[in-house]
């Protein structure tokens, strides 16, 4: 018996936001794209398309899918069933011509510890043609390490094996570059560094892939994303079509349950939610009067009433599967 | 930069490479000091030694063969196991697998150049071994006419020839082991792991050749051939159990470094 989660299933709800890249090259792609381990399914018939020159947000929280993903567009592991696809090269029947194309790395960047940095990026980086000394300086400088390029990797902290992952991924100016949690482990600084960096590439038209539970860093960088979750694809998109909460606010009020019905008699049941002590209203700032008006006209005190700022990813998640299936029964 | 280039400067870039050339170095200078500074000489050959051991005062060119002998099942076969464990599963350990195989490398030309560089580390140990050896042997005791195991006597030249040819044997002898820690690599994320399985299959094989009741198995156990090349020492050269031992240690060689390049090319690599 495969470990399916059964109480969401993605497939009632449109997939699909926005998932065509008009008259721009598909970088990458991947169709029905299926990996079992044994009797659990860790990425479920996955549709993706990334166009030429986007900064990609692959978000969801951990044990999504997100890693096994980025491991079979590397080719490191196989299919079940489907597959991944890096411009004209499907993988992995054409693994090796794929990758000529592809930068990046997956989980923790890792390196020979007995070695400098200089000659894990010669060594690794020639095993898809040549690498001038030049070119080695020039990306461990793009990534802050130039005056650590001749110390053994062996003595590097968990960041800076970050940023030579980075360095090793930027090597020989690849198409699309593919980046699993670039920013875990670094100082604000380095995150700030490295979110530049990600920015930079995409400015030069560097197609980047990048993995992330933040969804902070997601839309400080990218300009489509895709939202994962038990394998599957919620939703993929432009970042701003994706984020629901835009147009929130939390209410207080002095017979919550009451105020509830209420709300959701104006908004519908996807339109609102218990979030601790407040209720979250989805919706237009125009919404915002006539939910108070409506509430004030039962007798219900209105408390207070307070922009809903910042989400975390798992709330978006649960906001986006909520809205999505109000439009199913519709 | 070649898969052959670059594997090599890795193994040059671990320590436990230079402790295992260290202990090949060391061990023919360890027993030729003790021949020497022993009055009692080695056991006679009815008392368990070897014959030509006892030989070692009388003439260097010995230590070689007695280094060979007191190697062959032991440290060898470790150095073997620990050299052919590390191409897949110590890489998997280190995380620098999916580094390496995240390049546009083919998985199976990036196997056979590990098992071939494997190989190089246990070809370089022994070359070490036998200079060593000639060194001590001859610093110690100097070097004379050889005497072969059937009584007839050859040249320095001849011996140092027929020395090298055993060495050579001992190095395809050991290829074996190389190949089924490969196997044995290529089956787990852990070096240590790797290592001990092949370890422990080539002990009880020797267990198993040590058994008379076993003997039917003898023929097809890799390690029951490895002390065939005393036949070089015989003259005229007993072929018969060579050409058999040789036989053996190719089918082991080819049918195990299949398996290996059949389970890494469509292994998922998850380490």
């Amino acid at each position: 018996m495969r470990d399916v989660p059964d109480e969401i299933d993605s497939r009632d709800v449109p997939r699909r936001i926005f998932d065509s890249c008009g008259d721009q090259t598909i970088v990458l792609s991947t169709h029905a794209l299926t990996k079992d381990f044994k009797n659990l399914r860790a990425v479920d018939s996955l549709d993706l398309s990334v166009c030429r020159g986007d900064i990609y947000g692959f978000l969801g929280p951990n044990g999504a899918g997100k890693t096994t993903t980025i491991r079979l567009i590397f080719g490191l592991t196989y299919p079940t069933t489907g597959y991944a696809q890096i411009l004209d090269y499907r993988l992995p029947e054409r693994r090796q011509e794929a990758l000529r194309h592809v930068g990046g790395f997956v989980d923790d960047p890792m390196f020979y510890g007995n070695m400098t940095a200089r000659r894990n990026l010669r060594m690794l980086g020639r095993m898809n043609g040549e690498v001038s000394e030049e070119r080695i300086t020039e990306v461990l400088e793009m990534v802050g390490l130039s005056d650590r390029g001749r110390s053994k990797v062996g003595s590097y902290s968990h960041g800076m094996r970050q940023r030579l992952g980075i360095a090793l991924a930027l090597i020989h100016n690849p198409d699309l570059v593919v980046l699993d949690e670039p920013t875990s482990g670094l100082d604000p600084q380095g995150m700030k560094d490295v979110r530049e960096l990600i920015r930079q590439l995409g400015r030069q038209g560097t197609t980047v892939f990048l993995s992330s539970h933040l969804l902070h860093e997601v839309e400080l960088v990218c300009n489509r994303a895709a939202i994962m979750r038990k394998g599957r694809v919620v939703v993929q998109g432009p970042v701003s079509e994706l984020r629901p909460s835009a147009n929130a606010v939390k209410v207080l009020t002095g017979d919550q349950g009451r105020a509830l019905e209420v709300l959701r008699g104006l908004v519908g049941t996807g339109g609102v939610r218990e979030d601790e002590e407040y209720l979250v209203i989805q919706g237009d700032e125009e919404l915002v009067p006539e939910a108070v008006r409506r509430l004030v006209a039962d007798r219900i005190d209105v408390l207070a009433v307070v922009p809903a700022i910042e989400q975390g990813l798992e709330d978006m998640f649960l906001e986006l599967t909520a809205r999505e299936e109000e439009r199913g029964r519709a | 930069m070649s898969h052959l280039r670059r594997e090599f400067v890795k193994i040059l870039f671990q320590k436990r490479t230079y402790f295992g050339w260290a202990g090949l170095f060391l061990i023919p200078w360890l027993i030729t000091i003790a021949m020497r500074l022993s009055n009692e000489g080695p056991p006679p050959p009815d008392q368990g030694g070897p014959e030509f051991v006892f030989l070692i005062t009388s003439n260097g060119l010995y230590v070689a063969l007695a280094s060979l002998f007191a190697l062959v099942n032991f440290l060898l076969p470790l150095l073997a196991s620990m050299s052919g464990s590390q191409t897949i599963a110590g890489e998997a350990e280190n995380g620098t697998l999916r580094t390496v195989l995240m390049q546009p490398v083919r998985r199976g030309a990036l196997l056979m150049a590990k098992w071939f560089i494997a190989n190089v580390y246990i070809a370089i140990g022994l070359i070490i071994l036998l200079v060593s050896a000639l060194a001590a042997g001859g610093a110690f005791f100097g070097f004379d006419r050889m005497m072969l195991f059937s009584g007839q006597t050859v040249s320095v030249g001849h011996g140092i020839g027929l020395i090298c040819v055993a060495y050579l044997f001992a190095f395809l002898a050991m290829a074996t082991v190389v190949s089924l820690a490969v196997t044995f690599s290529t089956l787990t994320n852990s070096g240590l792991t790797a290592v001990a399985a092949a370890l422990v299959l080539v002990i009880v094989m020797l267990v198993l050749g040590g058994f008379s009741v076993f003997d039917f198995l003898e023929p097809y156990l890799f390690t029951s051939h490895f002390d065939a090349w005393v036949n070089f020492f015989q003259s005229p050269i007993e072929w018969a159990p060579i050409g058999e031992a040789l036989l053996n240690f190719a089918v082991w060689i080819v049918g195990l470094t299949t398996v290996a390049w059949l389970i890494f090319r469509r292994k998922d690599i998850l380490s």
